[in-house]
């Protein structure tokens, strides 16, 4: 943080910069800037006529480190096109920088594609991320930075990770994490990966989905030695859209499923069962239709009686 | 690894410059890092330069921050630190092996594999924190995040594969000749941390230096041992009191 930076990290690199690659010998045009991180900046770029992602990164060894992740995240899913493309460095005002292409990953936030498309997203997006990361710990990673900003959401809630510098093998450290989705940080468990870790982390996002501005304010109001879990479960209970989804949330949040299966099972069954209460209600243009048809019936017969 | 964490809100003004003291420590294989924690007002020209220079000197990094901000700022510098040391024995084995300056130079795949190794030093090599709180009166209102901050580092410590301990140390002590107290020993339960500052009372001078001395001698009394501290790592190192530190200053 704040080491090593230069000037262009901070306004990012004009568009049309070239990347020419020094050990593989790729060459990639930087279209526009993505996002920046602690350790460094994404782009999109294109690569003759293919877009992609580019990180470039400050430091070669942590921008490897990541590489890494994601060379071992395409060896244990091969059923898929690989997320990494190419890593390599390329000379960039008269130094060398690292830097990796991924496939490039359009989509939204969770939070802005729920504000653009509806609430009523939350269910399918929830269980569509409860899968993948059951996929995830199926291959014995966890996904460890969990948040908002790294799901990212397309077409029909079809979503994607993004992001794989948290992922860490189970067992070990959390490598990158978020401090208001730590479980660690709500004193709800320790800090090393297992798919608890990731299963408290997607409580919170939505938590902080739905409910942003009173989780916000949960962080700078509870002392820290008095955070406890309790505090985020009394948010799910208040919350009109969070409430019906109580139980997924407490077992969640304290980790009591027996795998990620049973967590997306769950989570599928709170669904179905908070479909069924506004199913019993009849939809309002089927009630102005009837409403509507049974005036068209009353006004012809009056029509017919006053005839008689 | 051995690391010492000082979190202090101004300048010494006691006893030997702590600028000499921290390149001791790095001398002696233990990196010192400074975090400077302000909440209003400023440090102070003179008080943000020493913090600097300390950690210079120490081989380390400085950050001055709010409150706030310390658990955060505390966690990444321990992490930087742990990171930059391997990345040192790393670069320093492959000069001597391959005459390459750094793990920058090799080609990716092999890169790939280095950063591998590293990774995996990082996670499992034995690690040792000291963190040295000022506890000078105008560090009271901020001792909550002090505390707090040190919880969550012993949280993410007792996370890694690798044997891992913090001790805690104030200064000042509670007489003139005792530039610092041992809060708690090694250990790596954070359970021990959380009432550290009771009875902590708070003195007017700032001997940075000596205390840092003081820790650096720790280590040097303690690290030898380090395979008898990890069969029993949570039992507090309690000590007579023949180099000032006496056993009954452990709050």
């Amino acid at each position: 943080m704040g080491c090593g930076v230069t000037t262009s990290s901070d306004t990012g690199l004009p568009p049309g910069t070239i990347l020419r690659g020094k050990w593989n010998g790729r060459t990639y045009r930087l279209e526009r800037l993505l996002g920046a991180g602690s350790n460094g900046q994404v782009y999109l770029a294109s690569s003759g006529r293919a877009a992609c992602a580019v990180k470039i990164g400050n430091e070669p060894a942590e921008l490897q480190a990541e590489a890494n992740a994601l060379m071992s995240l395409d060896r244990r899913e091969r059923k898929r096109p690989p997320f990494l493309l190419d890593v390599d460095d390329a000379a960039l005002q008269g130094r060398d920088v690292p830097f990796y292409a991924m496939q490039y990953v359009p989509g939204a936030s969770v939070r802005s594609y729920l504000r653009r498309h509806g609430a009523q997203w939350f269910g399918v997006i929830g269980y569509r991320l409860l899968r993948r990361l059951a996929e995830l710990h199926d291959s014995g990673l966890v996904f460890g930075d969990l948040k908002n900003d790294n799901v990212l959401v397309t077409d029909y809630g079809r979503l994607a990770l993004v992001d794989y510098g948290g992922m860490t093998a189970a067992g070990r450290s959390v490598r990158q994490f978020t401090e208001i989705y730590d479980r660690g940080y709500w004193g709800a468990g320790s800090r090393t990966a297992d798919p608890a870790y990731d299963w408290f982390a997607a409580a919170v996002l939505w938590i902080h989905v739905l409910d942003g501005k009173r989780l916000m304010s949960l962080t700078r109001t509870v002392l820290p030695q008095n955070r406890s879990p309790e505090d985020l479960m009394t948010l799910v209970r208040t919350h009109t859209a969070l409430k019906p989804m109580e139980s997924w949330f407490e077992k969640a949040i304290h980790g009591r499923f027996a795998d990620s299966n049973e967590a997306c099972d769950v989570w599928r069954a709170c669904l179905h069962r908070t479909e069924d209460v506004p199913a019993a209600k009849i939809p309002g243009w089927i009630t102005g239709l009837f409403v509507f048809s049974v005036a068209l019936c009353v006004s012809a017969a009056a029509y017919l009686l006053l005839q008689l | 690894m051995n690391q010492i964490l000082l979190i202090t809100d101004g300048c010494s003004n006691v006893g030997e410059s702590p600028v000499v003291a921290a390149a001791q420590a790095l001398a002696e294989g233990i990196t010192v890092n400074v975090a400077g924690v302000v909440d209003e007002g400023s440090i102070g020209e003179h008080g943000a330069a020493e913090i600097a220079e300390i950690a210079r000197a120490g081989g380390g990094m400085s950050r001055i921050v709010s409150s706030r901000q310390l658990s955060q700022t505390v966690q990444m510098m321990t992490r930087q630190t742990v990171v930059g040391t391997i990345r040192q024995a790393v670069n320093q084995e492959l000069q001597q092996l391959f005459g390459i300056e750094s793990v920058a130079a090799l080609p990716p795949e092999k890169r790939s594999d280095v950063v591998r190794v590293m990774e995996d030093m990082g996670e499992t090599a034995p690690l040792r924190v000291a963190l040295l709180i000022d506890a000078s009166a105008s560090m009271k209102p901020k001792l909550g995040a002090v505390t707090e901050a040190i919880r969550d580092l012993s949280l993410s410590l007792q996370a890694r594969a690798g044997d891992s301990a913090i001790a805690v140390f104030h200064f000042p002590g509670d007489s003139d000749h005792e530039p610092c107290v041992v809060d708690s020993g090694w250990t790596d339960a954070s359970a021990r941390i959380e009432s550290l500052f009771g009875r902590l009372r708070m003195r007017g001078t700032t001997p940075t230096g000596p205390a840092l001395m003081r820790v650096v001698a720790f280590f040097r009394e303690t690290c030898g041992k380090i395979n008898r501290e990890t069969e029993r790592p949570s039992l507090p190192t309690k000590r007579d009191d023949t180099d000032g530190v006496r056993s009954d200053y452990v709050v």
